[in-house]
């Protein structure tokens, strides 16, 4: 069937099957890879994605419900430095060009392998854009539903503490 | 047994094998306590570590950092190809059964279906649970999952043994051959009747550790695509080398024909170093289909078939003397490492036993077959032991800690733990242990535990490419890979140091079989192989440029050397003399001269330098120690414990990246902690089918669940570089189960130390006070 999704500002028009999941629509249809396909069931958190201002398992809604929201993915925080591009090289996005977030979980090495890393950083920035300033607690309960298995929590969450200048949304 | 049953070493990647990947000198003889002697450097490396360095110890964000964080690095499971299909496994539903008959017919013929084998034929039979039975390739996944459904099977299903219990049976029935179980020959040393004699008290229990799997959030699996007889394939594997090997031999066809990319990789803890079965399956059918073909595992194939660490059982009698000395210890040990995988660890484990005797038994079981997995064996030999440790303190009314310090093994470089126990404990504040069982009243109870650790973490062989372009550009490629430990970044570091530049000014090119040689990364053995290959590599390549440059600037090479961000030419050696003829025409001695690196590379022209180097001696070894502390809070209630803190003291030779290495030990230290108390595999008794095959009854822990973690990281530069990715994962558990005690006042030998296990020995013991 015929689905429209806004994503990081930008509409697709493509043909899905009902059972399709946004997750699956946005990885395997639109070369949307930030949100990662881990459990495939709602329990891990990296395919969290923000619509309309809160987070969701993209992995857990259906492409066509999510039609007429704004969505956005880990990609949209960042767009592509036209100078550099985005290359596979590492290094390829321009340190200058990350969102407060991203530099912050880079600052506090909030990340390894970085399967788990979209989506927690997605969950932070819709935390931190409803509340600028949390406590540990609060960043802590806000990421509960992110789950890590480098163990990079540590990190995560001073990332989640320093991360400054996040407009509220 | 089938001839195409997984036994040891039947064609799959048995566990043996996979040990042996592992160059871990501890485990070898698992029953010997004591510390062998660590690889040593030797005295001469010609391309030394510096030995005032401006990179290598400070802390450096990991390069990739960016294009993780911005969702632009593109893993195997990322990747597209034009045309790409998307394959699907089919799979045993039964632990133990024999096939009947089959029929693919409607699959074959089902919408979008490019591809299908079946690899079984009626007859044959399956040991566990998703064992492979045939795989197919379709347009999209929903598709490929459609036909999958389609496939008639029919079964005579056998009996199955689910628990180490049950095949243990002496009326078992016989599902593996030559028997259910593997008895090992008794390992022994001293004389243990006279250690008995000598012991004034005896400690006697059944310790037992569970099964967990490696959970890597990636899961395995590849994207494979033909050219002709080329075969490239983008594979989740720690060993781009090893994996194109794998392809080889399993598809009859030369390695030239070959390429494994790994650019990024999310985690495999000791999971993924090969193709394994379904990264054939991937390459089958996209020849089969003339198409390229993703073939990701889900996650429930990914608990059931891509490995675990083995469950560990050890019935222990152990002795200590009056004056706080152990004098023997006898075990009989055994644990499951799946479908005739076998499930050996080290035991006992560091302290020093004079006298003592131990028999393995593996045992058998209808379910997926065990890995190497974060320090192998390590954790459940840590367990054991470090219980016992306490109950045999508790004993003879001593200190736990200064019980372990009076039986450690002699010190060395690697066996530091007698200086590093009252390092962690002056961090938990250890003087405010109370003795076993908190005193205080109300159903929170606090307590404190510690455990010790040792690893291994040599590694050699790693070849490397450097090239200086006239431009300045640095590029170095190597055929390793980074698994999410930070290799990419170190790698940078050492290149940088070697050529006095920032890591932003050096290009490392790895995860390609393209790339030279080097290891698979697994052992903590990568950044003891790669990093001596970085120095020599570009230290070579920094000779080469001066080489290039001397006859240029009319100056002998030896007078050439690396600035910061500058390649420096000195005076002569004759001018610099007082009386030379420049000082005598200044009275100053000549000032040495930079060239910035750009124009020092210009010099070049067309031609760039380009060298080969490889890992040399003298600039990496093996051997670690570490010590961990635990500070938990129980409530006897619930039977829920929250582990507040742990103490990490820790050292791995010269550390290259601060940063990346203390993250190294904060993720040892949460996987020691879901060991400990979150995660377990659990099988149904009756069909042996994993009931918790995903993510939330696989219990991990979440960000709530995390206590503050301090590191301490001992730096020891005149060692060379050793690994870390293992070492901090070991001791944890045993440091939280030795905390609960202390604070419950019940032994718990058993993890993971759950609620209900805890409540019901609360109970057992008639609550605390």
């Amino acid at each position: 069937m015929p689905v429209t999704l806004t994503i990081n500002g930008q509409r697709h028009q493509l043909r899905v099957e009902p059972r399709v999941t946004l997750l699956d629509a946005m990885r395997t249809r639109l070369d949307i890879t930030g949100p990662k396909r881990v459990c495939d069931r709602g329990a891990c958190g990296a395919c969290t994605v923000i619509i309309d201002g809160r987070t969701y398992y993209s992995c857990s809604m259906l492409a066509v419900e999510a039609q007429g929201r704004n969505i956005r993915t880990v990609e949209g925080l960042t767009p592509i430095d036209s100078a550099t591009g985005a290359t596979s090289r590492a290094g390829g996005v321009a340190q200058g060009k990350l969102h407060p977030v991203q530099q912050a979980f880079c600052d506090h090495d909030g990340l390894m392998c970085g399967f788990c890393t979209p989506g927690f950083v997605m969950s932070t920035v819709a935390l931190l854009e409803k509340n600028p300033n949390p406590t540990a607690e609060q960043a802590k309960r806000a990421l509960d539903g992110n789950l890590c298995r480098c163990g990079t929590n540590i990190g995560v969450l001073k990332a989640a503490l320093s991360a400054k200048g996040v407009v509220r949304g | 047994m089938d001839s195409r049953a997984p036994g040891p070493g039947a064609g799959r990647r048995a566990p043996e094998n996979a040990h042996d990947r592992i160059p871990d000198p501890g485990s070898r003889s698992p029953q010997v306590a004591e510390v062998q002697a660590p690889a040593r450097p030797p005295q001469h490396p010609k391309y030394p570590w510096p030995e005032k360095p401006r990179l290598i110890g400070t802390r450096i964000s990991r390069l990739d950092g960016p294009l993780k964080v911005s969702g632009r690095a593109k893993y195997s499971y990322d990747i597209a190809r034009p045309g790409m299909l998307y394959g699907r496994i089919l799979r045993s539903p039964h632990a133990h059964a024999r096939l009947k008959s089959i029929d693919a017919a409607a699959a074959e013929k089902a919408p979008g279906v490019k591809a299908l084998l079946i690899t079984i034929k009626p007859g044959d039979k399956i040991l566990y649970p998703g064992e492979e039975i045939g795989a197919l390739a379709a347009a999209t996944e929903q598709q490929a999952a459609d036909a999958l459904r389609l496939i008639k099977l029919e079964w005579d299903v056998l009996p199955a043994l689910a628990t180490v219990e049950q095949a243990m049976r002496p009326e078992a029935p016989q599902v593996f051959t030559p028997a259910n179980t593997r008895r090992g020959t008794a390992q022994e040393d001293g004389d243990l009747a006279a250690g008995f004699t000598a012991a004034a008290h005896i400690v006697e229990g059944t310790y037992s550790t569970q099964v967990q799997t490696h959970t890597s959030l990636e899961t395995h699996g590849s994207v494979c695509e033909w050219n002709g007889d080329n075969l490239t394939a983008w594979v989740s594997t720690q060993a781009v080398h090893g994996t194109r090997e794998g392809f080889a031999a399993g598809l009859k066809i030369p390695q030239a024909n070959v390429r494994v990319i790994t650019e990024f990789m999310g985690g495999g803890f000791g999971s993924k170093f090969g193709p394994d079965i379904q990264g054939l399956l991937c390459a089958r059918v996209a020849k089969a289909a003339n198409a390229p073909v993703k073939m990701m595992l889900d996650r429930k194939e990914e608990h059931l078939v891509t490995g675990n660490r083995p469950s560990a059982f050890a019935r222990v009698r152990a002795g200590v003397a009056a004056d706080g000395k152990l004098t023997a210890f006898d075990a009989q040990t055994w644990g499951t490492g799946g479908a005739g995988a076998g499930s050996d660890y080290p035991l006992p484990y560091i302290y020093t036993f004079p006298n003592r005797r131990r028999t393995h038994t593996d045992v058998y079981i209808n379910a997926g077959q065990q890995r190497a997995m974060r320090a192998p064996g390590h954790p459940q030999g840590c367990f054991v032991t470090e219980v016992l440790m306490d109950e045999l303190a508790d004993r003879i009314r001593m200190d736990p800690m200064e019980f372990r310090i009076r039986n450690l093994p002699a010190p060395g470089p690697n066996a530091m733990w007698a200086k590093y126990f009252p390092m962690g404990a002056e961090r938990i504040n250890w003087k405010s242990r109370h003795v076993t069982g908190d005193p205080a009243p109300g159903p929170i109870k606090r307590g404190l535990g510690c455990s010790a650790n040792r690893w291994g973490g040599a590694g050699q062989g790693a070849r490397a490419h450097c090239e200086i372009t006239a431009d300045g550009s640095v590029v170095m490629r190597c055929g390793t890979q980074d698994i999410g430990t930070g290799n990419r970044t170190i790698m940078a570091m050492v290149v940088a140091e070697t050529l006095g530049l920032e890591v932003s000014q050096v290009t490392i090119e790895i995860g390609d079989s393209n790339h030279p040689f080097a290891p698979g990364s697994g052992g903590s053995t990568t950044a003891a192989a790669v990093m001596p290959a970085m120095r020599v590599t570009a230290g070579k390549a920094r000779d080469a440029l001066f080489e290039r440059m001397a006859p240029q600037l009319g100056v002998p090479i030896e007078q050439i050397s690396i600035g910061v961000g500058t390649v420096v030419v000195s005076p002569s050696t004759r001018d610099s003399l007082p009386d030379g003829p420049a000082a005598a025409r200044s009275g100053q001695p000549p000032a040495s001269r930079s060239i910035s690196w750009r124009d020092a590379c210009r010099l070049l022209g067309t031609v760039p330098v380009s060298v080969d180097g490889q890992w040399e001696r003298g600039l990496s070894a093996g051997g670690t120690s570490g010590v961990q502390f635990a500070e938990v809070e129980v409530d006897i209630e619930t039977g829920i414990t929250k582990v507040k803190k742990i103490v990490c003291v820790q050292d791995c030779g010269l550390i290259v990246d601060l940063k990346t290495a203390e993250t190294q030990c904060y993720g040892g230290i949460i996987s020691g902690l879901n060991y400990a108390v979150f995660e377990e595999r659990i099988l149904d008794r009756n069909t042996a089918n994993m009931v918790n095959p995903n993510m939330e009854w696989y219990h991990m822990a979440g960000p709530s669940d995390i206590p503050e973690i301090d590191v301490v990281l001992v730096d020891q530069p005149e060692r060379g570089v050793i690994g870390i990715g293992e070492p901090p994962a070991v001791a944890t558990a045993a440091a939280v189960a030795n905390a609960i005690r202390n604070a419950t006042g019940v032994t718990l030998r058993s993890i993971p130390i759950t609620p209900d296990k805890l409540l019901a020995e609360l109970q057992r013991a008639g609550g605390t006070n």
